[in-house]
């Protein structure tokens, strides 16, 4: 910290003591990210607005939907700020009216696919990738793309059988979101996930599972992860090497809105703010897990960096009401009935307890 | 507004501003109207434009449903919502009714209306719908597969921002065109106004920068509006001058007549005054007296001339009645002859007789051809006066006659002029027919000398009926 900042500080927390009278507020985050990836920014907002006490909770996405929703219809919730990196359901939320408009010069410099309505913003520009066990790829080509993958895994059963990790669809929002766009993006997604089911891939609940799994050797590849978490542990593990598929790659944005019902509307505003302010996004960059969606800050884990450090076509998926579509009931329970029918014939599906939500509206 | 108070409270008003103003009023008007019609027309065109989505949304919708093993399923197609983000901000409501309105999947509590009878037609409505209003559209397709027999109905909303947004940017940029349109139309007007008055401006420089002596007429190539005002203005000019002529006239004559009598007057006295024998003096005294009678008399002829002359340029004519007139002119003549042998014969041949005419210039002519009558006439002279139908049944006829020597024929035009006394030896001012005939002329009468019954005189001013 340089002499400046601590003299700033000093003198932000001298007021905020000498000033007695100005009650704390407490701000409600509800949120579908790691305490610990997100921990360095909440600690730079409660500095820089010493006012503010944030109130983090993390929920699994799917949760933290079901969760809102019912304390919302029950007059219960106590939300300010909703973050989710499932970004339908949080269109869907903001589609059926729970989110409040907020504009601001900070709202107006996001691209116009992290945005809808001034109700949505997304924060973070996580482009969903491979990761693979160099150890166990040493003399073995890589599948650089998801054509590539899909070809490997009909040519190469023996190497890829039970060792192929990716999201289970049914219990994870998010790995719902990257299937289902998925489908989306690519013509030929339903033969990778064929080709999938018959190398026995295993499914998880989070990108950490299958990255822990790669790190023991109980996997060589995971299929469609966070691209945020598994560059950072790529940083930190030089076991595990990261595919950014040349074809496309999927860009995700941790979506964040204000409740309708917030209690704390300024304190919530702010926190929009900083998380897409210039000083907001240099702590998303620098000291968090996540990855800067600010075109103008420079740093490894930013935007403008991954775009530059890997040659492929980025496809950021666009906020609005197309997400709506696999949500539908009838879709969804299409969607995972061809998926289970996919993926669990030739084994058992390695997957948390409990039959994930089919949401109702 | 357009009119200012100036001293000596008259109220005077721009032209050009009253008329601005009025045009502005009613453009504006104008624009109102026009601008409730093309609200009218684009929402209207919006509501078009954006059913046509929301109709291929529930088209596309109705084209994925389908029946297995007698249910009806719906494989909701992407494009279906995506299509939709068309308009960025708006939401987006959907659900899909079996046969017998069984919600099967989307919203479970979207608004119906009261009666809808399924048709493949798309039927549109506005019904408020999660704190906003929503534009809602239903479609339905008649299913007969696998087991099912009815229809199936598919209903999508949108909220209203982009209908909103593209009715008020039609709207705009119509009222903006309009607005140029109108501004436009009111610098015309203004320039044309400008170009209008135009002339008066040439007109009231030209007079402003005239020399005092200057009567020349316009000759400004003035619109065909303004030509009347030009036209008066000349006239007006004309009179003018006239005026000033006979003004000018009058001057020269008074100093020309009277200069001459009253240094006769000054020369007799003196000689009176000068003479030391009383028989001069009584001599010198009666022509005195003469020349000062002479000269009252002229100067009063003087003045009925002016007089005269001024009521002609005035145009001050009213009705009256010639009868009266003539008949109490004659009664103060005779009056005041009672004393000589002079005898008058006054006869009335009308019943009426109404013409246009100033009563003081007419008594100012009736008297001064009763006193020449007298002046030229005999002791005894018996001077008729008449009135009488003239040649045609419009005309009133004055006749005076007298019994004196009479005119000749050649001489009578130059009795007529100013200052021309055919005979000398008689005092007169050599005005009294001058100022008949002016009186004529003002009222467009005809003046005739003519041979009396008795060889004398007869003057004969013949009017115009009052219609």
């Amino acid at each position: 910290m340089s002499p400046l900042i601590k003299t700033v500080l000093a003198t932000v927390f001298l007021v905020a003591v000498t000033l007695p009278a100005e009650a704390i507020t407490t701000l409600v985050v509800k949120s579908a990210t790691d305490t610990a990836a997100i921990q360095p920014v909440i600690e730079d907002f409660e500095t820089l607005n010493p006012g503010i006490h944030v109130d983090y909770h993390e929920l699994e996405s799917n949760d933290l939907d079901r969760q809102f929703h019912q304390a919302y219809a029950n007059h219960t919730s106590t939300a300010d700020i909703i973050i989710s990196p499932a970004m339908d359901l949080q269109t869907r939320l903001v589609n059926d009216g729970y989110a409040q408009t907020y504009q601001s010069r900070y709202t107006a410099s996001l691209p116009a696919w992290a945005k809808w309505r001034n109700q949505a913003f997304g924060f973070t520009f996580e482009p969903v990738v491979m990761a693979y066990s160099k150890a166990a790829f040493r003399g073995h080509t890589l599948p650089l793309t998801h054509a590539a993958l899909a070809r490997q895994l009909r040519e190469h059963p023996d190497f890829y059988r039970g060792k192929v990790g990716t999201y289970d669809v049914r219990a994870s929002g998010l790995g719902y979101l990257f299937a289902t766009q998925d489908a989306v993006q690519s013509s030929t997604s339903a033969r990778l996930l064929e080709s999938l089911g018959r190398s026995d891939v295993k499914t998880y609940c989070c990108t950490s599972d299958v990255l822990n799994r790669l790190d023991k050797g109980t996997l060589v590849l995971g299929y469609n992860l966070l691209g945020s978490y598994a560059l950072a542990q790529a940083e930190k593990d030089p076991r595990i090497g990261i595919i950014v598929p040349q074809d496309y790659t999927l860009v995700m944005s941790r979506v964040a809105f204000i409740s309708a019902r917030a209690k704390h509307v300024n304190a919530a505003r702010r926190f929009i703010d900083f998380l897409l302010s210039p000083a907001g996004q240099h702590v998303i960059a620098n000291s968090s897990a996540l990855i800067a969606i600010r075109p103008d800050i420079q740093a490894p884990m930013s935007a403008s960096s991954i775009r530059k450090r890997y040659d492929s076509s980025f496809q950021p998926i666009p906020l609005g009401p197309g997400l709506l579509v696999y949500l539908d009931q009838m879709k969804r329970a299409h969607y995972l009935e061809e998926w289970e029918s996919m993926i669990l014939p030739l084994g058992p599906v390695h997957t948390k307890e409990g039959r994930p939500g089919v949401v109702q509206k | 507004m357009s009119t200012t108070e100036v001293p000596g409270g008259v109220r005077r008003y721009s032209l050009r501003r009253r008329l601005l103003l009025r045009m502005s009023g009613a453009l504006l008007i104008l624009l109102l109207l026009i601008g409730v019609g093309v609200w009218i027309y684009a929402r209207k065109a919006a509501d078009y434009a954006y059913d046509q989505l929301l109709e291929g949304s529930s088209l596309s919708i109705l084209g994925q449903v389908y029946a297995r093993d007698g249910k009806v399923l719906v494989d909701l197609p992407y494009a279906a919502l995506n299509m939709l983000s068309q308009a960025p901000d708006d939401r987006v409501f959907y659900q899909v009714l079996g046969p017998s309105g069984k919600h099967l999947t989307g919203y479970k509590d979207l608004p119906l209306p009261t009666r809808y009878k399924p048709s493949a037609k798309a039927h549109f409505f506005d019904r408020p719908y999660s704190g906003e209003t929503v534009r809602f559209v239903l479609q339905s397709r008649h299913l007969t597969e696998q087991g099912v027999d009815g229809w199936v109905t598919v209903e999508v909303g949108q909220t209203r921002i982009a209908r909103r947004a593209m009715t008020y940017r039609l709207l705009f940029s119509a009222l903006g065109m309009l607005t140029v349109v109108i501004l436009c139309g009111l610098a015309f007007v203004g320039i044309g106004i400008n170009r209008a008055l135009a002339p008066l401006t040439t007109i009231s420089r030209e007079l402003r920068q005239r020399s005092p002596t200057d009567f020349q007429p316009f000759q400004a190539d003035a619109p065909m509006e303004i030509t009347p005002l030009v036209d008066t203005l000349n006239a007006f000019i004309r009179r003018l001058h006239g005026n000033l002529d006979a003004m000018q006239v009058f001057i020269a004559d008074a100093a020309h007549q009277i200069r001459t009598p009253l240094a006769t007057l000054q020369a007799h006295l003196d000689m009176a005054s000068r003479s030391r024998e009383p028989e001069e003096w009584q001599e010198r005294i009666d022509r005195a007296q003469d020349r000062g009678r002479h000269l009252i008399r002229l100067t009063n002829q003087l003045l009925s001339h002016a007089m005269v002359n001024h009521r002609g340029e005035s145009q001050t004519l009213a009705p009256l009645d010639l009868g009266e007139l003539l008949k109490r002119t004659v009664v103060e003549t005779v009056r005041d002859r009672a004393h000589t042998k002079i005898e008058f014969a006054y006869h009335n041949r009308l019943d009426e007789a109404w013409i246009d005419g100033d009563a003081l210039s007419l008594k100012e002519a009736f008297r001064n051809l009763l006193d020449n009558a007298i002046k030229y006439g005999p002791d005894n002279n018996l001077v008729t006066v008449e009135l009488r139908q003239g040649h045609s049944a419009d005309q009133i006829d004055v006749r005076i006659e007298d019994q004196g020597p009479g005119i000749e024929p050649g001489l009578r035009e130059r009795s007529l002029k100013r200052f021309e006394r055919l005979q000398p030896q008689v005092s007169g001012s050599g005005l009294g027919l001058a100022i008949v005939e002016a009186v004529a002329v003002i009222h467009d009468a005809q003046l005739t000398l003519a041979d009396g019954h008795e060889g004398g005189l007869a003057v004969i001013l013949s009017f115009r009926r009052r219609s």
